[in-house]
């Protein structure tokens, strides 16, 4: 038993993850028996990367900072104050803690037309595609799983999303629900194929699919390498999270929220911010094709912690710079997103291919 | 005037770009408009219509107030003598009652938050509207719109506004009850039964109404109520 | 396109037949088995109103709506017959309490030409200030909830944002905010002051400015556009045979403003355009009348300068400059003369008809008929759904300002 312990401990220690700020607590909190297995466990490069950071810790801090900030930047374009009176102080920080604590002592109503099992399991279920890609996020030296096809297997399992939510509007069996499946559906073919491409386009521009050597080859933002794929992924990234002019399946006039109308209580908590975290797994995904990444000025006291900090900075700011989208644009029609990924935004993105690939000869 | 609108697709960029701007324009200045009430306070003219206050120094019980309510939220009962109670469930803020007081016994006040803890506390009796009702005020800054030739701006000032505010009396034309046509009067009496000041009575012998100017206030409700309609309502200068 | 059926049998849900649907139960069948769809938008539902509309769809194309009105309906028309003539006059403005102005100024003006009094000059032109800012009120509202109704919330914002600076006008002019009751027989409650109207003459700029902000995020946004052009579209022919009125008819092609057609207050001492447009189509609907926020605010603005000096109530209504204090005297006892007295007035939505009936000797009304605009253009809103997707069904709603209450009445 003792020695199980042991061999465990070697294995987690054989891998930590070195930040000399925090070196002497860890170094203190190692020799304490209990606590050093959690410590070693923490600080296990696989374990940091898909839980702490970029992983699960951030994804819960950018969950409650995305939806008040988006909150705050579109009441101060449109004349208001947004969120106020919970933290005062903080001008309403923690609205969206608030929130989710609200919806976690809902009742979460199940209907008796729905498909009860499915009902309940698919927004739990749902969180599988969107968290797999995780593991396979580098940020330097933090890494889940490496291997060199990882941005392919990131784009693999973000399509596979839209499936849990055609799922989860077939379980509601209801015209509202039904009604936004089929637009979930529709809005995925619109999408998904530039979507493919303009990464594809990437993967010929930089020779490679493993995130490393995409880094390794940005000497300047890959935003500039091909300015067309970065357009058909910013387009395609609002498409694919149905934030406007593309909130189509989820309609609040006209469908009454899609495929989540039979939601309620923390089930509809869970769905709400199905997108947010999809937005955020392919701004990570965005922020390593086309910004560069982890890359930037490393300051020595973080140590390996310089790699997710910069990963994680920039995916905020630009989530952060697409949220000011909602507060600009009406929302299309399905017909009309359907002609223009057919059309313009197709061609756009084979146009960007064109490109990827000939730079990718050149450099 | 014919509206027409044809889109280019040069047009249509270039909307693209307005939107994108004035979004960043207002992101960065904002050209906000929230009042935070409570916590300030928007300054409203002095003719607003708010809270009804009484004053039962002026009242004569003339019940116009109650009679012209379109929404019947006003009841009079008898105190000293009959005086008007609101209720604030029907009350629509018309504020025809207050037009109709002749001697602006009943005044406006800015005040229109007031909370009520049941639907019985609504219905305020007379003797509850001679005071302002309490207010529990958390404003510390009075905010008024300001148009300058940059558009309109929220200025915000370090004061509070008072809400109950100075009444404008009606011109106050003193009005008697004359009896003009006292070949039809009937001596019903039931004018002497009504009047709330004790002003008429009957000579006996003559069978005439006497009405007694001095203590007459002019309420018409003999007026009013007098089958055969032989009183009327006369201006006294 | 060849369409195959498909021989599938499908029972119709329970729930078409439960509630209390003005469809019967055949009509209901005939639709499953066509394989066609029936949804039910509202009186619960994001972007419905206080209403029920039930589409039949056909894939995603609208065949055929049936409105089910009368969720707010409120029998003014009876409550009217229970009051005195003067005590209607807040009851009359509530169908639709942005337009409150124009709903008692079209009643007001019954009760006049029954008793055929002139209204001073003055009056008329503050009259006429009230109503249109009451019609930019009510424009900016519609444009709100077409916004919204888009999924455009900044859009949405904006004009409500903008109709404060109206409020505080009507505030100032009034006391409050909206149905302020203000137009009685004979002319208006109160007389205005020049400090009032200076600002309310600066405020008509300070509204431009801010619409101008308006007009690049929602107006002339491509999204916008795109939503809009070419939806819902209503032929000249068809705006005439569906009886549509207002700005809508005036954006089908047909050059008609009571204002211009029966002036009545000061319209025909201004000068002002009637706004028409040819399409016929929702984006003309709604530009029709951003177009006549902009002729309102010109009527404002000229009322303003010209407005004449004098009385602001008739002298047989009251010969004191002002009713305060003698409202229950001189009001509360009008009697009719016997007759039937109809106006028409233009509203922000379109003509608004009262019909009075005076039976000549009791001091309430014997009938009075109120037409509303919403009522009128019912059926030309939902012939223009037909054909259109389901998704453009909000868009048409908002383009037409279909407010439930007012046409309920």
């Amino acid at each position: 038993m003792i020695a199980m312990f042991d061999l465990v401990m070697q294995i987690l220690k054989s891998n930590q993850i070195e930040i000399p700020l925090i070196q002497p607590v860890v170094d203190s909190l190692i020799e304490i028996p209990v606590l050093n297995a959690l410590v070693a466990l923490i600080l296990w490069r696989p374990f940091f990367a898909v839980v702490v950071m970029p992983g699960l810790l951030v994804l819960m801090i950018y969950l409650l900072y995305i939806i008040w900030f988006e909150r705050k930047l579109t009441a101060r374009i449109q004349w208001r104050v947004g969120p106020l009176e919970i933290a005062r102080p903080l001008r309403g920080a923690i609205q969206a803690l608030a929130d989710g604590l609200r919806y976690f002592f809902q009742e979460a109503i199940v209907h008796k037309e729905a498909h009860r099992p499915y009902f309940i399991q698919l927004p739990i279920l749902a969180f599988i595609p969107v968290l797999l890609p995780i593991a396979f996020i580098p940020a330097g030296n933090v890494v889940g799983i490496k291997t060199p096809y990882a941005i392919q297997l990131i784009v693999a399992f973000i399509s596979l999303i839209p499936i849990t939510i055609v799922a989860i509007g077939w379980a509601s069996n209801s015209r509202f629900a039904f009604v936004g499946s089929v637009r979930e559906a529709l809005m995925y073919v619109a999408y998904e194929i530039p979507f493919i491409i303009a990464v594809i386009s990437m993967i010929f521009l930089y020779g490679s699919g493993d995130p490393y050597v995409v880094i390794e080859k940005q000497w300047i933002p890959g935003a500039f390498l091909n300015p067309l794929a970065f357009l058909v992924f910013l387009i395609a990234m609002l498409m694919a999270t149905s934030r406007l002019p593309f909130e189509i399946p989820e309609a609040d006039q006209e469908i009454a929220f899609g495929p989540f109308v039979e939601y309620s209580g923390i089930l509809f908590g869970l769905v709400m911010v199905l997108a947010y975290e999809k937005l955020y797994v392919m701004a990570l995904l965005f922020t390593i094709l086309f910004l560069g990444g982890w890359s930037g000025p490393q300051i020595a006291l973080l140590g390996d912690l310089n790699a997710p900090i910069w990963l994680v900075i920039k995916t905020l700011v630009a989530i952060s710079i697409i949220a000011i989208v909602r507060s600009m644009y009406a929302r299309y029609r399905i017909d009309q997103a359907l002609r223009m990924g057919f059309s313009w935004f197709l061609a756009l993105s084979v146009l960007a291919l064109v490109i990827g690939a000939f730079i990718g000869m050149v450099i | 005037m014919k509206v027409e609108f044809k889109a280019n697709k040069a047009e249509m960029l270039r909307s693209h770009i307005e939107v994108i701007r004035e979004a960043f324009k207002q992101a960065v200045a904002p050209d906000r408009v929230t009042v935070e009430y409570p916590r300030e306070r928007k300054k409203y003219p002095p003719n607003f219509r708010g809270i009804i206050l009484f004053d039962p120094e002026k009242c004569i019980s003339c019940f116009r107030c109650a009679q012209i309510c379109p929404a019947n939220a006003i009841q009079m009962t008898f105190y000293e003598k009959a005086w008007p109670g609101i209720d604030y469930t029907k009350c629509i803020f018309c504020h025809f009652c207050v037009e109709s007081c002749p001697t602006g016994a009943l005044k406006s006040t800015k005040i229109h938050d007031v909370a009520f803890a049941t639907m019985e506390e609504m219905k305020l009796r007379a003797v509850q509207l001679m005071k302002p009702p309490e207010v529990f005020r958390e404003d510390k800054v009075t905010v008024e719109y300001l148009i300058d030739d940059k558009g309109w701006k929220l200025v915000r000032k370090p004061e509070i506004d008072e809400l109950v505010v100075e009444a404008v009396l009606p011109a106050g034309r003193r009005k008697i009850s004359v009896c003009v046509d006292p070949e039809s009067c009937l001596g019903c009496r039931i004018c002497v039964e009504l009047c709330p000041s004790d002003a008429i009575a009957v000579d006996r012998k003559a069978n005439k109404l006497k009405i007694d100017a001095k203590k007459c206030s002019g309420c018409g409700i003999c007026v009013r109520n007098c089958p055969m309609r032989v009183l009327e309502l006369r201006e006294v200068s | 396109m060849k369409e195959i059926p498909i021989e599938v049998p499908v029972e119709p849900p329970k729930e078409l037949e439960s509630l209390f649907l003005p469809i019967p139960k055949e009509y209901v069948e005939e639709v499953y088995k066509k394989d066609e769809f029936l949804i039910l938008v509202g009186p619960q539902h994001p972007g419905s109103g206080h209403m029920r509309l039930i589409v039949r769809v056909k894939g995603d194309i609208i065949q055929e709506v049936i409105p089910d009105p009368g969720y707010v309906h409120r029998s003014m028309e009876k409550l009217a017959e229970n009051r005195l003539y003067i005590q209607n006059i807040p009851l009359v403005e509530r169908p639709a309490i942005m337009d409150s102005a124009n709903l008692n100024l079209g009643y007001v003006r019954a009760i006049e030409s029954a008793l055929d009094l002139e209204v001073p000059e003055r009056a008329k032109y503050l009259r006429t200030i009230l109503a249109e800012l009451c019609r930019i009120g009510t424009h900016l509202y519609d444009a709100a909830i077409l916004a919204v109704f888009l999924g455009h919330t900044t859009g949405f914002m904006y004009p409500f944002g903008i109709r404060e600076l109206i409020c505080e006008a009507l505030v100032r002019m009034t006391g409050v905010r909206f149905t302020s009751s203000f137009i009685i027989p004979g002319g208006i409650r109160r007389d205005v002051d020049k400090a009032t109207l200076d600002w309310l003459y600066s405020a008509t700029f300070a509204i431009e400015k801010r619409l101008k902000s308006f007009e690049r995020i929602f107006i002339r946004n491509p999204t916008v556009i795109a939503r809009l052009k070419d939806v819902g579209v209503l032929s000249k022919q068809e705006a005439i045979e569906f009886g549509v009125v207002g700005p809508f008819l005036r954006a089908s092609g047909v050059e008609y403003d009571v204002r211009k057609v029966e002036p009545y207050e000061a319209y025909d001492n201004v000068d002002w355009e009637i706004v028409v447009a040819d399409e016929g189509d929702s984006y003309s609907r709604f530009l029709v009348r951003v177009n006549e926020v902009a002729q309102s605010l010109r009527i404002i603005r000229q009322c303003i300068a010209d407005l004449p000096q004098g009385r602001v109530i008739n002298e047989q209504i009251c010969d004191s400059p002002e009713i305060r204090g003698e409202f229950f005297d001189r009001l509360a006892d009008l009697v009719l003369p016997l007759g039937e007295f109809t106006t028409l007035t233009e509203a922000a939505r379109g003509s608004v008809i009262y019909t009075l009936v005076s039976d000549g000797e009791s001091n309430v009304t014997y009938r009075l008929r109120i037409v509303t605009p919403g009522w009128l253009y019912l059926r030309g809103f939902m012939e223009s759904l037909k054909g259109e997707r389901l998704a453009d069904l909000q868009a048409i709603y908002g383009s037409f300002g279909y407010f439930p209450p007012e046409a309920d009445r």
